[in-house]
């Protein structure tokens, strides 16, 4: 008996041996010259950008068909491959030709007829050239096929396209089209209207049709991808002098780009520790710390507190249905503005990493120049209906103050350089202000100090709050419910994944809610991203609300987005519209504006650097949208 | 004739299983406030595209036609009943349209199969043998000792279970992948090598705690039948130590070891959804997830149809067969 348990002992010895094997080559291995490192795809990683595929795995890695409702986007298709005809410059939030030669030529004072001309000598991945032909049968054939989602849209933009000659054609809108350039091209992220190769997709069955290896206008082609769709290798084309990056911003650096997942927060950091990620998308402040500790070469935006980039055109704040009541009423809005403390909510929401907004654009660079500084004045003479000013110019100097005591010597300290960093001021922090305004709404306070609707019901208030993505929108929910909780409302938060987050944000269904959707902008024409506002979107609580999903309607802001619609961009009157239709968003307070979005997207200079950051402040970090190739010419090799 | 009664009753029971089933994964999808269309909306405007109000109309109504998710209840009904059951086609995923729910099961189910059954039946086998030793020989310290190991180990929560191993075997010292990424190959043992390497990891993790649970019921059940008479009468009649703890303990403790065997290679086609998300592997565990997450109401029944019906088929095969291993069951 006792020598058959020897031999089992002696199975389960080898096993080990034989289980620690590439173990102990590995060990071996240490004291050798390093072999060459390579990626997961088998390209040497020296020459090899890395970047971390959001949303999870491609489990349909060879459909490419853009104009498919489920085709995956973001796994450098829609980064590396695809041209717009005009794509953005995130620093100024303006447009730029890219694969258009020259800004819409209107044919008329109408708005409904335009040239558009393009840029010669640009070819697709395959080696033919781009041409007219390609955008008449882009739009002919989107025109023709219902059966793809986004031929309803387009259907409701253009009428006709005709060629002009090889390289022009001239469009006719169903309406005015004064912002013709941003219907058909990149303003945020990308544009949905995709050009197509007319010599690949002639004589296909465009709704069926996988188009697939994709081929593209831009410098870089899908070279391989892992069956399971856990990575997708790019390779820079040959001929990338004749991609619209290389007419526009030169040869790209990397030979390769790697999109891979790398699964968990936890996977993440440790990846990132190892040098396996270059570019990373957003992470939370906690990771970036851990991340940082464990690698020097990484870093974010800025190179010292408050490292995050503010500048991602999407503002967070509290949002109400404003016509459930209690919040149909703009006094209780104001109140529940005046019972927060900001500075409170920045430290616990996101370590105070955050650029303050109040009023209802985000605080972007290009916002703020137009926007944010102009009316801090008249936000200081602002007075509510009683005469109370509630505006407090003081947040941004706090808030150096704290850091400074902190021990983060390298802030700025005069208050324009601390604005800049910190935004331009928010609302006082006045529990005694938001309590009478609420009593003359008719609350009371109960004996255990919790407030009371007007009918006599307790004040139980669910914030809505996304559920695993959008980290600054689920963190803010907390903080500010704290705050309220505080001022003796009963709020608490109540989180929501994707798919029922947008049936409640869709319907109306939410009471309150923290996200972003109804606050965006980049550049100072902002009629498009704030036309949802408009009266005429409004629907009753319960029905699909395509826009205007708080179900605010206010005739002053439908009147002045009305004199807008007429405009083209760079009409002054644009912004001297927007700057009063601010003013009446202070008034009536639709939702509490708060803060700015804060991004840690950091990079990894150990392998590559020339990475934008606010030191070399050349385009914004949104390596997910469009204009992130442009990006890559200034890219160089550390190793 | 007995066992013809018996059969047919087992299969009307098994066929309404199923219909029931299916019925319920319908319904529920359905009756939750999201859907795929508002899903696939949040996710365009999540990736920070911009659309204008007429343009998210437009796409919600033309999204809808597309998805098929037009027509009442019962219309969606009769057409998903007479897809799925009768042809066995659970039309395109909503999420990844128009690719079909087919192809995606087909591509992730080798991968939870090859993984779980694998693991399940390697720390079935060990935990039984274990679990009979440390029951047949309770007194002994070895017994004692592995009892310990899997009451220690059994509780450990899973994901933490799994995060330490990554930490350890993939990042202090990288002997086995983080992730599990295996490139397409011909069929061959280079091949299959590669596969077995990328699946240690998550392997090992479910056979941890497969083993935990399974030694610890089996000792249970041995140190049970241990005290029962017959054994004791083998030992009077000096049958020796291995025959007893082999022939006539093990034999009669591992029955209900073979039914929780067969319900959870039944449940194998559930996939495991912790560990194809911490390790990143291509099964259905995570199919399931990207099908709750987004809303695909095919996908969701795709994968939670073939999970029922191999759960019910797992029993169906359990009750016909148990009379096999147990003379003193018969068909009624």
């Amino acid at each position: 008996m006792k020598y058959r348990y020897r031999v089992i002992a002696a199975a389960f010895a080898i096993g080990a041996i034989l289980g620690c094997g590439p173990f102990l080559s590995h060990l071996g291995a240490m004291g050798t010259a390093p072999e060459e490192v390579t990626t997961e795809a088998g390209t040497p990683r020296s020459e090899t950008l890395v970047i971390e595929l959001g949303g999870g795995r491609v489990a349909n890695p060879t459909q490419t068909n853009p104009y498919m409702p489920g085709t995956p986007l973001t796994h450098g298709y829609h980064q590396l491959n695809i041209s717009h005809l005009w794509d953005v410059d995130t620093v100024t939030g303006e447009q730029f030709p890219a694969v258009a030669a020259e800004p819409a030529e209107p044919l008329g004072d109408d708005h409904r007829q335009w040239r558009i001309h393009l840029r010669q000598g640009l070819h697709w991945s395959d080696g033919v050239e781009f041409t007219a032909d390609d955008v008449e049968f882009t739009i002919s054939m989107l025109l023709e096929t219902p059966a793809l989602p986004y031929s309803g849209v387009l259907s409701g933009i253009v009428e006709e396209v005709s060629i002009v000659d090889r390289y022009t054609v001239d469009i006719t809108t169903v309406n005015p089209e004064p912002r013709i350039q941003k219907k058909l091209g990149a303003f945020i992220w990308g544009s949905n209207f995709r050009l197509l190769p007319k010599h690949v997709w002639e004589g296909e069955d465009p709704a069926t049709f996988n188009d697939f290896p994709p081929v593209g206008l831009g410098p870089y082609v899908l070279v391989d991808h892992d069956p399971q769709g856990y990575w997708f290798l790019w390779q820079r084309r040959e001929d990338w002098e004749r991609s619209d990056v290389g007419m526009i911003s030169g040869e790209p650096g990397p030979e390769y780009i790697l999109y891979q997942y790398f699964g968990t927060d936890e996977k993440r950091i440790l990846s990132g520790a190892s040098n396996e990620i270059d570019i990373f998308l957003d992470l939370s402040p906690d990771s970036f710390e851990l991340l940082k500790q464990r690698n020097p070469n990484v870093r974010a935006w800025y190179d010292h507190f408050p490292y995050a980039n503010m500048d991602d055109p999407a503002q967070r704040g509290i949002y109400f249905v404003t016509v459930t009541p209690p919040y149909d009423s703009p006094q209780v809005r104001w109140a529940l503005t005046l019972a927060t403390n900001i500075d409170q909510v920045a430290l616990s929401a996101y370590d105070g990493m955050l650029r303050v907004s109040p009023i209802h654009l985000p605080p972007v660079a290009a916002l703020m120049d137009a926007y944010h500084m102009p009316l801090e004045s008249w936000m200081k003479e602002f007075t509510l209906a009683d005469g109370y000013q509630p505006y407090d110019p003081g947040y941004a100097v706090r808030m150096g103050q704290e850091f400074r005591d902190r021990g983060m010597t390298e802030l700025p300290t005069s208050e324009g350089e601390l604005k800049e960093i910190f935004g331009v001021g928010w609302w006082r922090y006045d529990p005694q202000k938001a309590e009478q305004l609420l009593e003359e709404e008719g609350f009371s306070r109960d004996s255990n100090g919790q407030w009371r609707l007007p009918g006599g019901e307790r004040w139980q208030m669910n914030i809505v709050a996304p559920a695993g993505f959008e980290p600054q929108a689920e963190r803010l929910a907390f903080a500010v419910a704290e705050e309220w909780r505080r001022f003796g409302v009963d709020a608490t938060v109540v989180q929501k994944e994707g798919a029922g987050f947008a049936a409640d944000y869709f319907s109306g269904a939410f009471g309150v809610g923290s996200y972003w959707s109804m606050s965006l902008g980049l550049g100072p024409d902002v009629y498009d991203v704030m036309e949802p506002w408009h009266k005429r979107f409004v629907v009753p609580v319960g029905e699909h609300a395509a826009a205007n999903q708080v179900r605010f309607a206010n005739d002053e802001i439908s009147r002045l987005l009305d004199e807008m619609s007429v405009l083209t961009s760079d009409d002054p009157r644009v912004i001297e519209l927007t700057r009063e239709m601010l003013k009446e968003f202070v008034r009536e307070m639709p939702y509490i504006p708060m803060f700015g979005t804060s991004k840690f997207v950091p990079v990894n200079t150990y392998y590559w650097d020339g990475f934008p950051t606010a030191d070399n402040h050349y385009e914004g970090p949104w390596w997910w949208w469009s204009n992130f190739k442009y990006t890559l010419p200034n890219l160089v090799r550390e190793r | 004739m007995r066992f013809v009664a018996f059969l047919l009753t087992k299969l009307l029971v098994y066929v309404l299983i199923i219909v029931i089933g299916v019925t319920v994964v319908f319904l529920v999808p359905r009756l939750l406030p999201s859907g795929p269309v508002e899903a696939l909306l949040a996710r365009i405007m999540a990736g920070g595209g911009f659309m204008e109000p007429a343009q998210v109309e437009s796409m919600r109504v033309s999204l809808t036609q597309t998805f098929g998710l037009e027509g009442t209840l019962w219309e969606q009904y009769r057409g998903f009943i007479e897809r799925v059951l009768l042809a066995g086609d659970f039309g395109p995923s909503l999420a990844m349209f128009p690719t079909s729910v087919n192809v995606l099961i087909r591509q992730a189910l080798p991968w939870t199969l090859g993984l779980l059954l694998t693991a399940t039946i390697i720390a079935w086998i060990l935990g039984n043998v274990i679990g009979v030793i440390a029951g047949y020989r309770k007194d002994k310290a070895f017994s004692k000792v592995l009892e310990l190991i899997a009451v220690a180990v059994y509780p450990i929560p899973y994901y933490i279970l799994a995060l330490i191993l990554i930490i350890l075997l993939a990042y202090l010292w990288p002997v086995f992948p983080m992730s599990v990424h295996v490139r397409s190959a011909p069929l061959s043992l280079r091949f299959l090598a590669t596969v077995v390497h990328n699946s240690f990891l998550p392997a090992l993790s479910i056979i941890i705690v497969g083993v935990g649970w399974w030694v610890i019921s089996m000792k249970a059940l041995s140190s049970s039948v241990c005290e029962e008479d017959f054994v004791q009468f083998a030992r009077l009649r000096r049958v020796s130590d291995g025959t007893i703890m082999t022939r006539y303990v093990a034999r009669n403790a591992i029955l209900p070891q073979i039914t929780a065997l067969a319900l959870m290679i039944g449940g194998v086609f559930n996939g495991a959804l912790i560990t194809e998300i911490i390790f990143d592997y291509p099964g259905l565990g995570s199919l399931t997830y990207m099908a709750v997450m987004q809303s695909d109401y095919n996908l969701l029944m795709g994968t939670v149809t073939l999970s029922i019906v191999a759960v019910a088929t797992a029993t169906l095969v359990i009750d016909l067969l148990y009379p096999f291993f147990d003379p003193r069951i018969r068909y009624r």
